[in-house]
């Protein structure tokens, strides 16, 4: 296979500027930026892009949750979003965040998401135009659908599939797989009380799945990756996971809709949850089952 | 000279009546004052942060001064990619710049409540600006131990 395996959703930032450029030509596209640090949005977007924030936006402030059906509901509306519009995710950090609210769109069953391909690196290093305008859409029309669970694996279900030794991939860094850090001494992070990685879990690095640019890598690239060097199958059931579920959903959507497998999740509670609760089973060292020398 | 509480209640008189996308514009503009490190010091080259987390570098230094007593001086580096970050290390560092250590320790976490930023920020984000607080009075008390030896 040459291609991907969903040649539609990706667009080109090409794509996207003639969009941005002519917005009324196109009344069924929404774009969106979903970043790491909100302040880049304001410091300057595509032109017309709407925000939408994983955390401020998409978690639910009490429970450790996603919002909820209603309030996915509300924010689409206000965010000009209707059920068939194509929505356009882009951001940081090669599309962490964007693959992190596309997977939240398709958990509320969203039909048409796309990610561009290349994120905000991509289009400032084609010299694309950025906006200060604040974007205010007419509001959208949105009825969502329950959470589609065949995209979300919770603790319990990952447990499962651990002692089941179905495949799980680690995407994090080879130091946080191998439990050597949790983190910088001293620096801001999240916190886990234990590091390693699930018991099974092979390691393949988030950024192995993206090129310099920001773009993702071929199709050729990324069946040499996974398929044949992970011996990852299309078919069989497969958990990702990382530290807070934001470069698993790269991952998850590399695997879903480049690579066309067909039972993939994303474990979003991922080692911030695993790493701190207990009992969960942790190895450390830099093979899948540990290595007793460390 | 103010002190670092005159100093941050003037800075939470700036931020109160903001919405969000305005408190935002002002972490830019705080961002965009913090000066580059001085020639010698590695920064986040050499020290860069692991992925996933904040890419900053900070070290606190205590300078002689008129006063007579040490004053702090926050020497910093904060990634591109990371402007809010850098708007709030640069404040700090305007806010914290030349005075004594003990109004610097005095410092505490609710300073990220009364900047209302936690709306804005989310929790998570909101937790590593209050942690950057916390390390640079790490670094404070570092500094001190080492100058009393």
């Amino acid at each position: 296979m040459a291609s991907y395996a969903n040649e539609n959703v990706l667009v080109s930032t090409e794509w996207v500027a003639n969009v941005a450029a002519n917005p009324e030509a196109h009344p069924n596209v929404r774009i969106v930026e979903s970043d790491e640090d909100r302040a880049l949005y304001t410091q300057g977007h595509v032109p017309g892009a709407v925000e939408i924030d994983w955390q401020v936006d998409l978690q639910d402030a009490t429970w450790r949750d996603y919002i909820d059906r209603a309030a996915f509901e509300d924010l689409c509306r206000r965010k000009g979003i209707s059920n068939d519009t194509t929505v356009v995710f882009y951001g940081d950090k090669s599309n962490w965040w964007a693959c992190y609210a596309f997977w939240t769109f398709k958990l509320y069953g969203h039909a048409d998401c796309r990610i561009m391909d290349g994120g905000r690196k991509k289009w400032a290093l084609e010299g694309r135009p950025w906006s200060t305008d604040r974007v205010d859409p007419a509001p959208g029309t949105y009825t969502a659908t329950e959470q589609d669970m065949s995209i979300r694996a919770l603790r319990d279900e990952v447990l499962k599939h651990q002692k089941a030794g179905k495949p799980l991939i680690d995407v994090r860094s080879p130091e946080e797989y191998s439990g050597a850090r949790l983190h910088m001494p001293d620096y801001p992070n999240e916190g886990s009380l234990r590091g390693g990685h699930i018991p099974g879990a092979i390691s393949i690095p988030w950024p192995l799945s993206v090129n310099e640019d920001g773009s993702f890598k071929s199709a050729k690239e990324l069946e040499k990756l996974y398929l044949k060097e992970g011996k990852l199958r299309r078919r069989a059931a497969t958990v990702a996971y990382c530290r807070i579920g934001e470069r698993s959903s790269l991952t998850w959507f590399v695997l879903k809709y480049l690579l066309g497998f067909t039972n993939v999740k994303n474990y979003d509670g991922s080692w911030l949850e695993w790493g701190n609760a207990v009992r969960m089973p942790i190895v450390k060292g830099t093979t899948p089952h540990g290595s007793p020398a460390e | 000279m103010s002190t670092v509480a005159q100093r941050l209640d003037d800075v939470v008189d700036e931020f109160v009546d903001l919405d969000g996308r305005e408190k935002l514009e002002m972490l830019l503009e705080y961002a965009a004052t913090l000066p580059p490190l001085p020639a010698g010091c590695a920064g986040l080259d050499e020290n860069r942060v692991h992925e996933c987390q904040s890419p900053v570098f900070i070290q606190v230094e205590l300078r002689p001064t008129d006063a007579g007593q040490p004053g702090v001086f926050l020497l910093a580096e904060v990634a591109e990619e990371a402007p809010t970050v850098k708007g709030f290390v640069a404040m700090l560092a305007q806010a914290f710049a030349g005075r004594p250590t003990d109004e610097v320790l005095a410092v505490d976490d609710t300073l990220l409540d009364r900047l209302g930023l936690a709306d804005v920020l989310g929790m998570l984000r909101t937790r590593g600006l209050r942690a950057i607080i916390e390390y640079v009075k790490r670094g404070v008390v570092r500094q001190l131990t080492a100058s009393r030896g």
